[in-house]
């Protein structure tokens, strides 16, 4: 469904000295620096697949999105997206793609989101009966009865992203593009558009690529993670192989006091009791985990001791540290 | 494409009209800062009463620029500054997103608006046909036909007069201000603030020649009675000649600035 073979964005960014000498100058002198944004990318996606791009700001993640939905164009290289070249904007790829921009909005302010959606079926082409189909779907799954007639200004700031899925779904894209989807949602709006894309892709096999800084996102939603860093595809995988390529080991977490456990390298997990009692914590490769746990228990037997993988954080940062050097 | 824009076209309508009935207050302000042409009018009806000035008598005067409030209703656009906040916004990158043209649905915007204007247009003019009778003139049915055809290109001139100057914020910030410049020029050598053939016999020619009259006085002139037909037809001429070379330009200046909107990002 995607492909993409030594994809290359420089953006040419003017620049100037400060001060009014250096308006002045760069009045009658222009000069400019080439940026980097996306370094030769190689990736290929299958239908109904759900990645999640990850990587720190600048790092090319949103360049490369709008690269696959035409909107930048490629310095060098190709895309390929639903059969075809996406800075092309043909009419029949732009019906098979969608873009959410948690940053951006499609919504007409000033009017209820059911005006986007018919401005949408106009645009789109969509014939009557499978619009009003699709409408009465995306707005019992998104819950939005109870606020579709009022102003999108209005709105919440969940309640909006809620419309501004329904009206990028309503021609039923077979790729769906999401940047930054969650950014300033609160928590629970932020669970129930993850279930929602996931559901979407269950139930109608579309492809879902999204870009997030939100590790909850990515660990959500995506079973294929691809981490782009100053430009550069750095990993391409799953969770799982993310964690044994950059996690380090496993995390074991024990509640105890910090005498009972003192000399196992084990730092405080939050806030300690006034007796040093709380949790302790302690990322170990994964062999030394069971010797660890042995001698914790012989310490502590009725410990309450949990095994898990570090956080994707944690893991993220050691995979973000690990591509620097590599590039250094 | 075609049929897509005719399947596309009342729900098109629909979303616009909700948009100006959403932005009323907006639009009728928009509507009253079009009204010069009512100050013109008294202005040079003034002057006419020592006598005709350049062949226009005092009712001759109120009679061009009645005319005028009318074509200026009909063929105002405001794309320049629309499509300039949707460019600089990066509002843009929405539209392209969608399978037909964004110039399709800010030209819908516009022209849905003018049923609007029409509510302030009909109680001016019939006010000053009720005070004035003598100002009423029937055309023939041959200049009826020609003020339609001649207004209906007035509008697309200056939708792709604006489209230009609007397209130039894919390389400079504020093309609105560019617009002004141009704007003062279209006051002057429209028709706008005075009838063009006020102007010396040697300035005319080049007047006629130029995209000016054919985005407001041809039309003006053509309902007046103030050109002759042959003459009229002439001009709907150029005015066609300009409407080819100006679809040409934005055709060209809009894929050019797309690909740069896309270079330096979107």
């Amino acid at each position: 469904m995607i492909e993409l073979r030594a994809l290359r964005k420089v953006y040419r960014v003017p620049e100037k000295d400060p001060g009014l000498l250096g308006s002045l100058r760069s009045f009658w002198h222009r000069r400019y620096r080439d940026v980097v944004a996306v370094d030769g990318i190689d990736l290929d996606v299958a239908a109904g697949e759900r990645v999640g791009f990850l990587g720190p700001n600048g790092a090319g993640k949103t360049t490369t999105l709008k690269m696959l939905t035409g909107l930048v164009h490629p310095t060098s290289g190709s895309a390929t997206v639903a059969g075809a070249r996406p800075q092309d904007r043909d009419p029949d790829f732009l019906r098979a793609v969608t873009l959410v921009m948690g940053q951006k909005q499609q919504l007409l302010w000033d009017l209820p989101a059911t005006d986007t959606f018919l401005l949408n079926r106009a645009l789109f082409d969509l014939d009557h009966a499978t619009w009003s189909r699709t409408v009465e779907e995306l707005v019992a799954e998104l819950d939005l009865s109870s606020f579709l007639d009022r102003p999108v200004r209005n709105l919440s700031l969940g309640q909006r992203m809620r419309c501004e899925l329904a009206a990028a779904l309503l021609h039923r894209p077979r790729v769906l593009f999401l940047d930054e989807p969650t950014i300033g949602l609160d928590v629970e709006v932020q669970a129930a558009v993850r279930r929602f894309v996931r559901r979407w892709n269950e139930l109608h096999g579309a492809t879902v690529v999204l870009t997030s800084h939100d590790m909850n996102d990515v660990a959500a939603l995506a079973d294929r993670i691809v981490i782009i860093d100053q430009g550069v595809l750095r990993f391409d995988g799953s969770i799982d192989a993310l964690h044994a390529r950059f996690g380090a080991g496993r995390r074991v977490v024990v509640r105890g006091t910090e005498q009972a456990l003192s000399g196992l390298g084990f730092e405080a997990d939050g806030p300690r009791a006034s007796d040093g009692s709380g949790r302790w914590q302690r990322t170990v490769p994964a062999r030394e985990v069971n010797p660890l746990l042995q001698e914790v228990l012989a310490r502590l037997p009725t410990a309450e001791v949990t095994v898990a993988d570090p956080p994707l954080e944690e893991v993220l940062t050691r995979a973000f540290g690990a591509a620097r050097e590599g590039r250094a | 494409m075609r049929g897509h824009l005719r399947r596309a076209l009342p729900d098109l309508a629909r979303v616009s009209f909700a948009g100006i009935v959403a932005y009323r207050a907006e639009m009728v302000i928009w509507i009253l800062s079009t009204l010069l042409p009512l100050v013109m009018l008294a202005l040079w009806s003034a002057v006419a009463r020592e006598g005709p000035v350049a062949g226009y008598d005092e009712a001759g005067f109120v009679r061009y620029f009645a005319i005028t409030l009318v074509v200026r209703q009909l063929t105002s656009v405001w794309l320049v500054w629309a499509l300039n906040e949707d460019i600089r916004t990066g509002r843009l990158s929405i539209w392209l997103l969608k399978p037909m043209h964004p110039l399709v649905q800010h030209a819908i915007d516009m022209v849905v608006a003018i049923p609007l204007r029409a509510l302030v247009l009909v109680p001016i003019v019939g006010t000053l046909l009720l005070l004035r009778p003598d100002l009423w003139r029937t055309p023939s049915p041959a200049e009826v036909a020609l003020f339609a055809v001649a207004t209906a290109v007035a509008w697309l001139l200056n939708f792709l007069v604006q489209a230009l100057f609007a397209t130039l914020s894919f390389w400079i910030d504020k093309s609105d201000a560019l617009f002004g410049v141009w704007f003062a020029a279209w006051s002057l050598l429209s028709g706008y603030l005075v009838p063009l053939s006020l102007f010396p016999p040697g300035v005319r020619p080049v007047l006629a020649a130029l995209p000016f009259r054919g985005m407001l006085g041809l039309p003006v002139e053509i309902l007046g009675g103030f050109l002759p037909l042959r003459e009229a037809v002439v001009q709907v001429g150029v005015q066609a000649a300009w409407l080819v070379a100006l679809l040409g330009a934005v055709r060209w200046v809009w894929a050019v600035g797309v690909r740069r909107y896309g270079a330096f990002g979107a």
